[in-house]
């Protein structure tokens, strides 16, 4: 810094340490929570160091609520979504900036109106676009007449069609977590920032939009889209109100609901040794992208804003 | 560009196509229910002997939450055609199910079925109450009532044979528990405390809950608890647990573990308990009838618990297997085993006097307190049972109001004032909508 | 307006010849936007972009507008869970929403958890990036503490805390019991308030500071040393000079906060305290889903999601205005 002063450099230190004991305090008894049997956990007072039943735990809060599966569906779920939203955002914020279209306005604002709407404004009709996704559809064809005259010429019941129900399917949990604009919103301000003289010089070499997409604006996009991932990895992999919505079956829950399975509520025994030793194989592989991908995941974050 | 199409695409029919299928050569039924812990491991157990009993029929039974969580997951699948073929739903759900055109009732299944049930053998309470227009509705399958759970040792030790007959004098007793220091929680308050200490107050000492007897005469009912001796029992809730002699368990434990664990004397909760306490309580446990306001005489508690329910837009094969499963769970055999390893009510008389005869309430007689506090009397119209549309709706909103009075916001009048307003407001929105049903 | 105002302070007038240029492609890129966020040079094939857009419109569509409409459409009938028969009552939903004592409770509870909540992340994660911005020695692991809770979901964070301050096996309940504080979230509403804010805050506290000390890290440095020259400390440096840089920032995370406690803190009341006691936590987001997928009242959930989409939209217009003044100024 500009100029020494012992005095302030150790309130910065102090201030410092006590915001890494708030973050870690609650941690740490919850590991130890997570170590203690059953018993013990509800006699007080609670120890300081951990317990030997850590692994125990862990074992059976895995068996208990099949973590195996729970896992497998977390990841193909959360993978999912982040492929499905870079991609479709990337198309979308490219053909926003970078084309002259009728109605690109409108596009425009209906694409970002949708931005940060929460699903949790409109729980019950997400749930039932979910579970059934053919319906506006189905409702279309038939306010047009267009069912009728398909049924008359071709014998062909068009509204069996189109029963498409996402409810326990990965698609149910993937699509409808993909229709939220804030990456869209990233790209756009990335390539905002990209210079003009690039596209120029691109059009000089008569490359179209797709060669100009994968040539040049890709590579330079990479270090958004790696920041987006982890961003969204974590986020999506901590999703809670959407997969218990959109989950009638235990094989297709994820990770988080299984934790949530395992807190215990009125009426249920007090087995938080359980839940606590839950809590951190289902933390861990957000853990282990913000401890090792800390750096793209900061820059995401950061101008990223989601 | 042209790349991007099908690529997308691609990933969308690949997701498309993981969709979970299922090809199995038994007929599938599901049946959500609503007990677990011991409870639940019985359920399944059931399941598992029924899918032994025959070869063409799987039933598939699934924890959905308690009544509440799994009343609302059906309604959310019945929206969307992904509802159970069997649901196991409370007392409390009566209304809706009854009033929700999304059911078969069970009389007309087995019916149609080729199933000859003796409906008469129901006994009178749980008749009483499932049985509209001389038709019964759902099939009585876990009935219960509340009772009053004890520890005798530390009554004993109080210088009490046991708890009093009415609330005024075991007030005293669970006052000289804690003074004398033998319990430092002389109750706990259970989970569904609106179930055993207000309605079923309610109806023992004759009061209206509801105008029109309690709902059973109409759409038009109304909730006047808290114009009747409800407001004093609220009352005597909130001292109690402002003088630390009522507690709430709170988040994270089990009421009934407290009391089996010794650290709470008596909780009121349903009979359903028995099987919970027989297996882990280490001291001498007992149970007995719901105290009474003093000088009058006693009437009958509810019915409540579960029955299950036949949900409509399945398959014929699906019925049939309903059907097949409906007639085993209500086998006398079947219904003597589930109550005696459970604690609820047999429902019907064959059951109960397959036990009694066996000897079986002499060896446990607890497990008959609820069955005679159940036909305790001749049923009043304050008695018979609460038949109120939405009413999980006016539950939670009486729970919340009894909560303001004991965390100090209201007074019990004011508390019940609003809960009663509020309540009826639901249930002028459900007269409303069910107009004409 | 806020970006030339600080942008004139910085260079005090004769920018340095790399930030000009910076400087000038910033700002032809934001009259672009401002006009109408195309390339100068661009593409004209709609074809082309016809594709391109049409997965993500046709997602939005399924998935957002149809889904958005039929919320709107429900708040104006009467129905049955079953969704059997429906009757339209026009406004009825709202006047008696509005009426409701329970829902005005419900938005001053949601209005002040917040804005308590909001104060307190960035009051807390200012001072951590101050700090961080200043030592030199051990400053990466304590970024990397910091972060961690980032990690974290709001159903674990809620699940740690309901169970560090559970009345009967909390630790922590158990020191504030010790210190002779009645500490009882199930029977206390304060208490159940202050467990929430408190989950919330360690669980956001992180967002924050990454943001803040990104934005200090921008603060560029002559100007730091121009006003140590003339004799600030190192606080009144922050003050008087950090501070207004970084006030864009500021205002986008207060935003952003605002959003978190609205929304995004459902987890964390579901785990710790569903609402209770007495309603004490029931917020609006979370009232939504008890009285509409657990009470089954769907009329009256439908009318709050449709309040809640207004709030919703004035959030992300205001959001909208934050990102673009922040990128405006950091580019």
């Amino acid at each position: 810094m500009v100029e020494r002063n012992p005095w302030l450099t150790f309130v910065c230190y102090l201030i410092l340490a006590v915001g890494a004991a708030i973050v870690c305090v609650p941690l740490y008894l919850s590991f130890v929570a997570g170590s203690l049997d059953y018993v013990r956990l509800q006699q007080a007072p609670f120890p300081l160091l951990p317990g030997d039943n850590f692994w125990a735990n862990i074992t059976e809060a895995w068996q208990k609520a099949d973590f195996s599966r729970l896992y497998l569906n977390s990841l193909i779920v959360t993978l999912g979504i982040v492929a499905g939203k870079i991609l479709i955002s990337l198309m979308a914020a490219f053909a926003i900036t970078y084309f002259r279209f009728p109605f690109r306005m409108t596009m425009f604002w209906l694409i970002f109106i949708s931005m940060m709407l929460p699903i949790e404004a409109r729980i019950i009709p997400t749930y039932e676009a979910i579970a059934d996704v053919g319906g506006p559809l189905r409702d279309l064809f038939a306010a047009t007449g267009l069912t009728g005259l398909i049924h008359t010429v071709t014998g062909y019941r068009l509204e069996m069609a189109m029963n498409w129900n996402l409810i326990n399917s990965y698609p149910g949990l993937i699509l409808p977590l993909i229709a939220s604009a804030s990456a869209t919103f990233l790209f756009r301000q990335f390539f905002m920032t990209v210079p003009d003289e690039l596209l120029e010089a691109a059009k000089l070499d008569n490359a179209g939009p797709v060669r100009f997409f994968f040539d040049i604006l890709l590579p330079l996009s990479r270090s958004n889209v790696a920041a987006l991932a982890v961003i969204l990895f974590i986020g999506n992999w901590n999703q809670y109100l959407w997969p218990m919505l959109f989950t009638t079956t235990p094989d297709m829950r994820t990770v988080i609901l299984g934790l949530r399975s395992l807190v215990p509520g009125p009426d249920q025994p007090p087995a938080w040794n359980l839940s606590m030793a839950a809590a951190f194989f289902v933390m861990l592989p957000p853990a282990l992208v913000v401890i090792f991908l800390q750096r793209a995941m900061t820059r995401g974050v950061v101008d990223g804003d989601k | 560009m042209k790349r991007f199409a099908p690529l997308s695409l691609g990933v969308a029919l690949a997701a498309l196509t993981a969709l979970p299928a299922s090809a199995q050569d038994r007929v599938q039924i599901e049946w959500w229910y609503a007990v677990n812990g011991r409870l639940g491991d019985l359920a399944q157990e059931i399941i598992t002997r029924f899918n032994a009993s025959q070869d063409q029929y799987e039933v598939v039974g699934t924890y959905k939450g308690n009544y509440e969580e799994s009343m609302a997951a059906m309604v959310a699948a019945y929206r969307v055609g992904q509802q159970p073929t069997i649901l196991m739903a409370a007392e409390r759900g009566f209304m809706t199910m009854l009033n929700s055109g999304a059911v078969v009732p069970v009389n007309q299944l087995m019916a149609a079925q080729g199933y000859d049930v003796d409906w008469d053998d129901f006994i009178a309470p749980v008749a009483g109450f499932y049985v509209v227009d001389g038709e019964p509705a759902a099939l009585p399958f876990n009935s219960s009532t509340p009772i009053l759970w004890y520890n005798a040792d530390q009554f004993r030790a109080a210088g009490f044979d046991g708890p009093a007959d009415t609330w005024q004098e075991l007030e005293q007793q669970l006052y000289t528990l804690k003074a004398q220091g033998i319990s430092e929680c002389p109750m706990v308050l259970n989970g569904d405390f609106q179930w055993g200490m207000l309605e079923n107050y309610s109806a023992i000492n004759d009061m209206p809950w509801g105008t029109k007897a309690n709902g059973f005469d109409g759409l038009d009912t109304e909730f006047v608890y808290n114009t009747t001796g409800v407001v004093d029992q609220a009352t005597r809730m909130g001292k109690w647990m402002e003088d630390g002699v009522l507690h709430l368990a709170g988040e994270g434990m089990n009421p009934q573990q407290m009391y089996i664990a010794e650290t709470c004397a008596t909780l009121i909760a349903s009979t359903a308990g028995h099987a919970g306490v027989e297996q882990g309580a280490q001291f001498d446990w007992s149970a007995t009838y719901l105290p009474h306001e003093a000088g009058i005489t006693p009437k009958n508690s509810t019915i409540g618990g579960g029955a299950l329910w036949v949900v409509n837009g399945k398959s014929d094969a699906e019925y049939a297997g309903a059907a097949a499963f409906l007639n085993f769970v209500s086998s006398p055999e079947l219904q003597s085993w589930w109550s005696g390893e459970t604690g609820y009510v047999p429902v019907t008389n064959t059951a109960y006097e397959t036990m009694r005869d066996a000897g079986y309430f002499e060896a446990h007689p607890t497990r008959e307190i609820a069955i005679l506090q159940l036909s305790r009397g001749t049923p009043s119209d304050n008695s018979r049972g609460f038949r109120f549309g939405n009413h999980n709706q006016a539950t939670a909103i009486l729970v919340e109001e009894m909560q303001a009075i004991w965390t100090g916001q209201k007074t019990a009048q004011q508390a019940l004032d609003s809960a009663v307003a509020r309540g009826n407001d639901i249930l002028r929105q459900y007269e409303r909508i069910h107009a004409g049903r | 307006m806020l970006a030339a105002k600080s942008g004139s302070t910085i260079t005090g007038g004769a920018p340095s010849r790399p930030f000009s240029a910076l400087w000038a492609r910033i700002m032809r890129a934001q009259q672009n936007a401002a006009v109408n966020g195309l390339k100068t040079t661009h593409f004209r094939k709609p074809g082309v972009a016809f594709w391109l857009l049409a997965p993500q419109a046709l997602i939005l569509l399924f998935f957002f507008y149809i889904p958005a409409y039929k919320a709107l459409s429900l708040a104006f009938v009467e129905t049955d869970p079953f969704g059997l028969s429906v009757i339209f009552v026009g406004f009825d939903n709202f006047t008696r929403l509005f009426a409701s004592p329970a829902y005005r409770a419900s938005a001053v509870l949601s209005l002040v958890f917040t804005l308590v909540q909001s104060v307190l992340t960035l009051g807390l994660a200012t001072a951590l990036a101050f700090a961080t911005d200043r030592v030199v020695r051990g400053q990466a692991f304590f970024k990397g503490v910091i972060l961690l809770p980032y990690a974290i979901a709001p159903v674990a964070s809620g699940t740690i805390f309901a169970f560090m301050f559970n009345p009967n096996v909390g630790p922590m309940a158990h020191m504030l019991h010790a210190m002779g504080l009645p500490w009882n979230p199930a029977m206390r509403p304060l208490d159940a308030q202050v467990l929430v804010v408190m989950a919330a805050v360690w669980n956001h506290l992180c967002y924050d500071y990454i943001f803040l000390v990104a934005a200090l890290l921008s603060v560029p440095r002559s100007l730091m040393e121009a006003a140590a020259l003339d004799g600030a400390g190192a606080v009144k440096r922050f003050f008087t000079v950090s501070l207004p840089i970084i006030m864009p920032t500021f205002f986008f995370l207060m935003i952003m906060n605002l959003i978190y406690g609205l929304f995004d803190t459902f987890g964390l009341i579901e785990t710790m305290t569903r609402g209770g006691p007495a309603a004490a936590t029931n917020t609006l987001v979370y009232k939504v889903y008890q009285d509409g997928f657990v009470q089954l009242d769907l009329g009256s959930s439908a009318a709050q999601s449709v309040v809640l989409m207004g709030i919703a939209m004035a959030f992300t217009i205001l959001q909208f205005r934050a990102v673009e003044r922040r990128v405006n100024y950091t580019g």
